[in-house]
């Protein structure tokens, strides 16, 4: 009885493995542990995690995957600005990469990937910073001292936003690349495997 | 003879040097490379000072209350000066909570604590923890809430210095160190002036202590600035206490 249920468990086991992945993918920055924080910033999980799911994929799955990983970290931080847009370009870059063949899959090239990939969502992460500082507070701000008293959040300065991003693009760059082979190893060898048996 | 003598003096030096450093690695691998090992444990030991933890949030609570001592002083002059009371609401009740997780990204500096609404955290609380104000809870869920730290850069604090009473707007920076924008040209700032939350913000009570100046820039523009250091080490952080505040009615114009 076992026997003839468990082929058709076999596609929802390959989608839940995927699907717990990429939740914890987007929980794991909360965790601080050992070997996991360098100068209070952690690995970039989700950002690891879209370039593993999209090397072996097509562009548009890439896409979705970032979209998708994007929103959830917009839940656990703030939706604006948007993580989507960073991460859904890294996942179509990513699956464009191993399209041409430049790189082989190892990994040391999924490192150097991550690296690139980091410093491109990082900037577009302060392109939209910047965005929201100059555009933003036409309607809300200007009122001068005393309307920036009641508010709780302003916008941010453009000194900090590129501090900001020098920091995240250093430190996080390293850090995502030295712990990125953890996270492919294991969804690698799980979506090969999947693969395999269905050819 | 004189061939070996001249066989040892092009390849003596090589030879006795070669001999030398294996023999040198030799010794060191049988005894497991200790010499090594001790000469980098002492040589790096001046460069390791020891950070305990819980003597850093010790010494943060002591700064707190010799801070507080200040605030209090200089409250109990004005209230003798005055002849009158402030009128202190009634004593609220402070929720504690563990610390769960942190930001879930580079941008944004916040915390998640594991009480909630179930609890009675509600959107807006006061967050405290040991050193003084960490923040606002601007998310909560029934058994969870995120709070925004005083460090992000999004974050603004009305505060004021507790000596003289100078007022401004106290920015984070993302780091330990805040900015503090004066609304007068020429404030009377030191370092080391002690910097409380103000009477004037609707969204913190008065007197909550935030930090201590660390430097001053009174050229700054378009306002004078002072360089903050929290109080509460935002980086050690294990629990917090949740105040729940509600804007008193005068400053929702």
């Amino acid at each position: 009885m076992f026997n003839l249920r468990l082929p058709n468990l076999k596609p929802y086991l390959n989608w839940l493995v995927t699907v717990l992945s990429g939740l914890l993918a987007a929980v794991a920055p909360w965790w601080r542990g050992p070997g996991l924080e360098l100068a209070g910033l952690t690995p970039d999980w989700p950002l690891i995690w879209v370039v593993c799911w999209s090397v072996r994929r097509k562009a548009w799955q890439g896409a979705v995957a970032g979209i998708t990983l994007g929103f959830l970290q917009d839940a656990l931080t703030n939706p604006y600005p948007t993580h989507a847009l960073g991460l859904a370009v890294v996942g179509i870059l990513a699956a464009r990469l191993q399209k041409q063949r430049y790189v082989q899959e190892d990994f040391i090239s999924i490192a150097l990937i991550v690296f690139g990939m980091v410093v491109i969502a990082e900037t577009l992460m302060a392109l939209q910073w910047m965005w929201l500082s100059v555009f933003a507070p036409a309607g809300a701000g200007g009122e001068g001292l005393a309307s920036s008293l009641a508010e709780s959040t302003g916008p941010r300065s453009l000194e900090s936003i590129w501090w900001n991003h020098q920091r995240n693009v250093l430190t996080s760059a390293i850090l995502s690349s030295l712990w990125a082979p953890a996270l492919y190893w294991p969804l690698n060898r799980w979506w090969q495997s999947q693969e395999r048996e269905l050819h | 003879m004189g061939q070996l003598r001249q066989w040892w003096r092009r390849k003596g030096w090589g030879l006795l040097l070669s001999a030398l450093a294996i023999g040198a690695a030799l010794g060191l691998r049988q005894t497991k490379g200790s010499l090594l090992v001790e000469l980098y444990t002492r040589l790096t030991a001046l460069a390791r000072p020891a950070v305990d933890p819980e003597e850093v949030l010790r010494q943060a609570a002591s700064r707190e209350l010799q801070a507080l001592i200040v605030e209090l002083q200089h409250q109990n002059r004005e209230l003798r000066r005055l002849l009158q009371l402030a009128q202190q609401g009634p004593p609220q009740v402070r929720i504690p909570a563990a610390v769960v997780g942190r930001s879930a990204d580079h941008w944004w500096q916040q915390l998640t604590l594991d009480r909630g609404s179930q609890q009675g955290v509600k959107v807006g609380d006061v967050v405290v923890a040991p050193g003084g104000l960490i923040g606002r809870v601007e998310a909560v869920t029934p058994n969870s809430s995120r709070v925004l730290l005083i460090s992000d850069p999004t974050s603004r604090v009305g505060v004021m210095l507790s000596r003289s009473r100078q007022m401004g707007i106290l920015r984070g920076t993302g780091s330990q160190e805040a900015i503090l924008d004066f609304f007068d040209k020429n404030p009377q700032v030191e370092v080391g002036d002690v910097v409380v939350t103000s009477g004037l913000s609707s969204l913190y009570p008065p007197g909550i202590v935030v930090g201590t100046v660390r430097a001053v820039n009174l050229d700054a523009s378009p306002a004078p600035q002072a360089t903050v250091e929290l109080s509460a080490p935002l980086g050690f952080l294990e629990w917090a206490l949740v105040y729940p505040y509600v804007q008193p009615a005068a400053s929702q114009s």
